[in-house]
């Protein structure tokens, strides 16, 4: 496992669009935008609807499950956050209950709870949800959860 | 043909050295830059009538420079933007010299890019001290996903699993490029290195190595637009202006990680309006700059303005395909891997050398035009270079393309 974050040393500012998102994880609700219109579903939360532009919109409360799609291992901190982190993965996860008919499909990036060598491409993931030192923030995490096949890991 | 093909030229180039630590500021570093470009075409301050230029980071504006140099702007600007903003500033001069707003447009970037701000954010002793995460960087930097390497390495995860592809090709590039600031006196690095060095060097964001990632430099770069009619009558043989896409975007741009294919870049977007407009097509191109943030990104553009297909350019940049004297001499100045990152402005500057056939090399009548083209003795000139690009990148979502020609083309 990563060695700790200090999200004390990022300032993170909601504004109109997200404050309502971050709420959702202080709840450990993993939301993603939705289109009240044409259900259409997005993330990060833009406030307008990319299929049918209404910007009559509500959240959609997903799983909170999905594949690693593609992940970096940062093995050199550039935030002052991170210092003691490294070296750490971001996954970039494939939400399994935001895919449409048309192929759009929503992934949301975070920090994995597990280390490069238990992670691979293809492997299911559950978020974590994260307290951090300031009870206004809790910070989305990744865990693998399980196995599949046909999984693929840099190995150069 | 575009209706304003080959009516607009590119007359003059300059920069400052590339340097590790300028102990400058950016304004001097431009104004050292805009000089240059104004003393190579021949031109005085009061025929220059419009600057722009862009920035993230670090920067300085156009009024200053203007002032500075004592040039009266019909025109001046700076774009909110980064990498493919170069060839989207010659879109704009064009459109805006044709409408009569003004003459003939100087473009610069100047930046201390490695002592001032740096991208990324990273102070110049390092990490970055505690940040505002707003907007965008609501949903990445909590995340620790804030650099440009750590950006890109999703894609290039995800295109070395989908083709097989090796690292190696990566290494390819960084050698080729290297080979080429050799022969280039400007360039930062000049030592060779062959790709079991890039194999060695360490990790950066996995997949990046060192060697994958582009040189943070302290520069100012710059060149000078104006019709054809004026371009005559300058020092230089005029570089003609065939066509380009000016900073065209993919979809999801916001949000590129939600694109099924990350690795579709911008440029297929953008390939068939840039070469309809030009006229020519990828196999015309002699000489070609690709915007080399990282090596992969060289990998996606060359698949994105079709010079091979999708999911071939690992296997396409094998066997010094992109070196001088073989099929597809790219970035003969060392690019912004190994000669040093001027947010794509040098890499423009340096297919004008080559057309004019004035590459600045170790052979002692270049001013003239006359090369040896004896690698071994420093000279880089592309024999009867006629067409040449510049493709510039700012992100999988966003591209941009210049297609020239030279006098004789």
């Amino acid at each position: 496992m990563p060695g700790p974050i200090d999200y004390s040393k990022i300032n993170i500012i909601p504004d109109q669009d997200t404050t309502e998102w971050w709420e959702g994880t202080k709840r450990h609700k993993l939301l993603v935008r939705q289109c009240k219109n044409c259900g259409h579903k997005w993330f990060p939360p833009f406030p307008a609807c990319a299929k049918c532009t209404s910007m009559d919109l509500t959240w959609f409360e997903t799983s909170g499950k999905g594949v690693l799609h593609s992940y970096v291992v940062v093995t050199q901190p550039i935030l002052a956050a991170f210092v003691s982190a490294v070296p750490y993965v971001v996954g970039l996860v494939e939400l399994d209950d935001c895919h449409e008919p048309d192929g759009s499909l929503t992934r949301v990036a975070g920090v994995m709870m597990d280390d490069e060598d238990a992670v691979a491409i293809g492997l299911p993931c559950q978020v974590v949800f994260e307290p951090t030192a300031d009870p206004n923030f809790v910070m989305p995490r990744w865990k693998i959860s399980g196995t599949a096949q046909n999984t693929w890991k840099f190995k150069e | 043909m575009g209706a304003l093909t080959d009516k607009y030229c590119i007359v003059g180039v300059g920069e400052t050295q590339f340097m590790k630590a300028s102990h400058r500021t950016p304004l001097s570093m431009a104004c050292e830059a805009v000089k240059k470009a104004m003393d190579d075409a021949g031109l005085t301050p009061r025929e220059v009538d419009a600057i722009t230029s862009f920035q993230i980071a670090d920067s300085t504006d156009v009024t200053n420079v203007a002032q500075a140099l004592g040039i009266r702007m019909n025109y001046g600007s700076v774009a909110f933007s980064g990498g493919s903003t170069t060839e989207a500033l010659v879109a704009h001069s064009i459109g805006l010299i044709e409408g009569g707003y003004c003459n003939t447009v100087a473009i610069f970037r100047s930046m201390n890019g490695r002592t001032g701000r740096r991208m990324g954010g990273q102070a110049p002793g390092g990490v970055v001290p505690p940040s505002r995460a707003e907007g965008d960087a609501q949903f990445y930097m909590p995340w620790g996903f804030t650099t440009p390497a750590q950006h890109f390495a999703p894609s290039a995860m995800r295109y070395l699993r989908d083709f097989g592809a090796s690292t190696r090709s990566f290494g390819e590039v960084a050698a080729a490029f290297r080979y080429h600031a050799s022969l280039n006196p400007k360039a930062l690095m000049r030592a060779p290195i062959t790709i079991e060095d890039h194999q060695r060097s360490r990790w950066v964001a996995k997949p990046f190595r060192l060697l994958d990632c582009c040189l943070e430099t302290d520069v100012a770069s710059a060149f000078i637009v104006t019709s054809r009619e004026r371009a005559f009558d300058l020092r230089q043989p005029p570089v003609f202006i065939m066509g380009g896409s000016a900073r065209t975007y993919a979809d999801n741009p916001a949000w590129n990680h939600s694109r099924p294919r990350t690795y579709i870049q911008a440029g297929n977007f953008a390939r068939q309006r840039a070469w309809g407009m030009a006229g020519i097509r990828p196999d015309d191109i002699d000489v070609l700059s690709i915007y080399d943030a990282f090596t992969y990104t060289v990998i996606l553009q060359l698949e994105a303005y079709g010079f091979c297909g999708i999911g071939e350019a690992a296997e396409f940049v094998k066997d010094g395909r992109l070196r001088i004297d073989h099929q597809l001499p790219t970035n003969l100045s060392g690019g912004h891997l190994s000669e040093g990152y001027a947010h794509g402005v040098a890499l423009v500057n340096e297919v004008v050398r080559q057309l004019r056939h004035r590459a600045d090399d170790a052979c002692p009548g270049w001013a003239e035009g006359r090369h040896t083209y004896d690698r071994a003795a420093g000279c880089r000139q592309v024999r009867d270079a006629r067409f040449g690009a510049s493709l510039g990148w700012g992100t999988e979502t966003r591209g941009s393309s210049l297609i020239l020609r030279s006098i004789s083309a």
